[in-house]
């Protein structure tokens, strides 16, 4: 279990890593797209690299950040009834969903998205519009993101065993299960 | 028992899925795993009934539905948006307008609760964002309404109720996310739901209004000791009064020159001389308006005029909404930057918050597209539309019965969840049902702000609980003691408000003339969309690039 648990570490890393330094990747598109419009409405001009670059870096944003998001519990639950079973029984429910709705899901877009990515880079496919972007950066985030939350799933099943087996404190104990979607702010949770 | 089980394929899938959300497990993963479950299920029954029209190659089909999601420029202005709010609200706007515009209104009976709704409107048409405004109003706002002796069940509930506008109130993201999902432009969405947005927040103002005459001791005036902005109100007013004359004469001069938006134009011009005139007799202390005059127009322009920069722009058709949102998330910057109140830190947190709700919001929505190729594939569409074409009463029942389910889906499950899972579901029923989808939006984006009140899982009663004090407390200026707030007392102050959304839900369905623009001259912002046109990079996807969440039913052969 050390071992595993190591791994799950060099994972989370990893994740973490590119997560956060990702997010960087907004203010750049905010950038971008404030000059593109405001270039289109002075200048009655506009590229469709520019334009298309504005998606991509959303794009690559969410997709290399949810296996990030994954590690931090962020994604949305409904917790109308796992707010009200025990902590055993939702990490359970937590470790079969990774097995068996989450290890499908991932493996089956891996594997289709790799040849989408790699036919696409090795034809040197271009977008269909005028003076685009090459399509390869965007099909390859399809195929990161997917892998990124593949290994994170890994990691999170590596510890919620061992959360099981008591070996580890829940790293995920301080996020509330299942918070808003909205939220920006520290999720208060209800007090009674 | 195979041909029964293929036959019901689709309601089948659907109650599997409510099980599956129900678990507890990420909505985005849920939703995509139900979907990959039954498409292989769909296949191996495929043979048993003609509605189901699935076959292997179709899974080839998901990468490329999956970039659909990321080539969205629609979606693209969520992270703008967010980006924008987050900014705005960490570099202290909140906070300063609930202290000036709190200053202006104290005086008069109920003045402090229209303090918050009219704050709660200026934040919800800059930010959006539910939680920010509940916490900083509930945070400033609330110890002076205790420390005064408002009524605690109307204080929680009109700070809550003011959070909430950010959810109908343009630019909201809700709104977004239901543009996308019923195929309309999110600047239609806009248009239809500022009036509307509007008259809910001229609704809670006389809601106050009206206690403030029948039980006046509920809402009582701020004393003059609480008054620390000197001065009286009426240098305001003749600036007010000035500036309005100022933008009458530049929109009579401006009306033979400019074709389109003389009278934003001009309303800008008269704010910017006002704000100027502020600055520079606080600047030379020329002492011609009051101290609280001064403050008042200082804080409230520059955040009047982002929003003219954002939604001005967008409802021009100068700017689209992923551009409003851009040049908005800018402006932000540039004032908390002028305010001096940027830092690494803030900037790094605001990304950070950006990104999680991006995130999330975008797995949900591209787990819902795995579903749906399923659902559609096997004709899921037809059973929901046979299940609401069975209603009676036409489009009123339909209505009716839509709002209903919403109102009871939203006290239990968040409305992104919602927006992505059922509303795509209806909006095909609602369209042949001759519904204008703006108008259907604006009455499902007010249900879904509901649902942001409803106990017991109505957010902004958490993020209202999370800021109210528990226990009793000594106030800090008065020394005396006051009583913490209990939750039922939350709860009973946000069903008033309840009743007023239900009254604003009736009306809209009343008078659609409120949120269905008519022919008008305006320019419709979707004409001047900048369309990326579909390279087909869905690697043959069934509905390419001009992806409008209600996907048409795949046409396999």
């Amino acid at each position: 279990m050390g071992a595993l648990l190591a791994i799950s570490r060099g994972i989370d890393a990893v994740t973490r890593f590119v997560g956060v330094q990702v997010r960087w990747l907004i203010l750049v598109a905010v950038i971008v797209s404030a000059a593109n419009a405001i270039i289109r409405k002075t200048f009655d001009t506009s590229s469709n690299a520019w334009l298309e670059l504005q998606w991509l870096l959303f794009g690559a944003v969410f997709m290399l950040a949810a296996a990030y998001t994954l590690q931090k519990n962020a994604h949305v639950r409904i917790d109308v009834i796992s707010s009200r079973i025990s902590k055993t029984a939702r990490d359970v429910i937590d470790l079969l969903g990774h097995i068996f709705m989450l290890a499908p899901i991932t493996l089956i877009l891996i594997w289709l998205s790799a040849p989408y990515f790699v036919d696409s880079f090795m034809e040197g496919e271009n977008s269909n519009n005028a003076g685009g972007l090459p399509v390869w950066p965007a099909k390859f985030l399809v195929f990161a993101g997917f892998l990124l939350l593949f290994f994170q799933m890994i990691s999170e099943i590596i510890k919620r065993s061992a959360v099981l087996m008591g070996i580890i404190a829940d790293p995920a104990a301080e996020t509330v299960h299942g918070h808003s979607p909205s939220d920006t702010a520290p999720s208060g949770g209800h007090n009674e | 028992m195979i041909d029964l089980i293929a036959h019901n394929l689709a309601p089948i899938m659907f109650l599997a899925l409510i099980a599956f959300l129900l678990l507890g497990y990420p909505v985005a993963f849920a939703l995509a795993a139900n979907g990959l479950f039954f498409f292989f299920i769909a296949v191996e029954l495929s043979p048993y009934s003609n509605e189901i029209s699935l076959s292997w190659p179709l899974l080839q089909t998901l990468p490329g539905r999956v970039l659909d999601v990321m080539r969205n420029d629609t979606l693209l202005a969520i992270p703008f948006f967010t980006f924008m709010g987050i900014i705005l609200e960490k570099s202290g706007m909140a906070e300063d307008l609930l202290d000036t515009v709190g200053q202006l209104f104290g005086p008069i009976r109920g003045g402090l609760a229209y303090a918050v709704i009219l704050v709660g409107a200026l934040l919800a048409a800059t930010t959006g964002v539910v939680a920010a405004s509940v916490i900083a109003m509930g945070l400033i706002s609330l110890p002076i309404m205790l420390r005064y002796g408002y009524d605690r069940p109307l204080a929680t509930g009109v700070i809550a109720a003011s959070g909430t506008l950010a959810q109908i109130i343009p630019p909201s993201l809700v709104l977004i996310v239901l543009a996308d999902q019923l195929g309309r432009s999110v600047g239609d969405m806009y248009s239809g739901a500022l009036i509307p947005g509007l008259i809910l927040t001229a609704l809670y103002c006389a809601y106050v209004l009206v206690i403030s005459i029948l039980q006046p001791q509920k809402v009582p005036a701020l004393p003059l000791a609480a008054r620390t902005l000197r001065g009286s109100a009426f240098p305001l007013l003749v600036l007010m009064v000035a500036a309005l004359a100022i933008a009458v004469a530049c929109y009579l001069l401006l009306l033979p020159r400019i074709e389109n938006g003389a009278a934003i134009w001009a309303a800008t011009i008269a704010v910017v001389l006002a704000y100027l005139f502020a600055f520079s007799d606080k600047k030379f202390s020329l002492g011609y308006l009051s101290d609280l005059a001064q403050r008042v127009v200082i804080v409230l322009v520059p955040p009047l005029a982002l929003i003219f920069l954002v939604l001005g722009t967008i409802f021009l058709g100068v700017a689209t909404p992923t551009e409003g949102g851009a040049m908005g998330a800018a402006g932000a910057l540039a004032m908390a930057i002028a305010r001096r109140r940027l830092s690494f830190g803030l900037l790094s947190e605001a990304l950070e918050a950006t990104t999680r709700l991006s995130c999330f919001v975008l797995f949900i929505l591209i787990g819902s597209r795995i579903f749906s190729l399923t659902f559609y594939g096997i004709n899921g569409h037809v059973w929901v539309e046979e299940l609401f074409l069975g209603i009676p009463g036409g489009a009123w029942g339909f209505l009716i019965a839509v709002n209903v389910l919403v109102f009871i889906l939203g006290c239990f499950i968040d409305f992104f969840e919602i927006a992505f899972i059922v509303v795509p579901l209806l909006a095909p029923v609602a369209a042949k049902l001759g519904i204008d989808l703006v108008w259907f939006g604006v009455i499902l984006g007010v249900n879904l702000q509901t649902s942001f009140l409803t106990p017991p899982f109505g957010f902004a009663l958490f993020y209202m609980r999370s800021v109210a004090p528990v226990k009793a407390y000594i106030d800090k200026v008065t020394g005396g003691k006051i009583a913490g707030i209990e939750t039922t007392q939350i709860y009973k102050g946000a069903v008033h408000f309840i009743i007023l959304q239900a009254i604003m839900i009736a009306v809209i369905v009343m008078f659609p003339g409120l949120s269905i623009t008519d022919e008008g001259p305006q320019v419709d912002p979707s004409t001047i969309d900048i369309e990326i046109l579909g390279p087909d990079l869905g690697g043959g996807g069934t509905d390419g690039g001009t992806d409008s969440g209600v996907p048409p039913p795949p046409s396999f052969d």
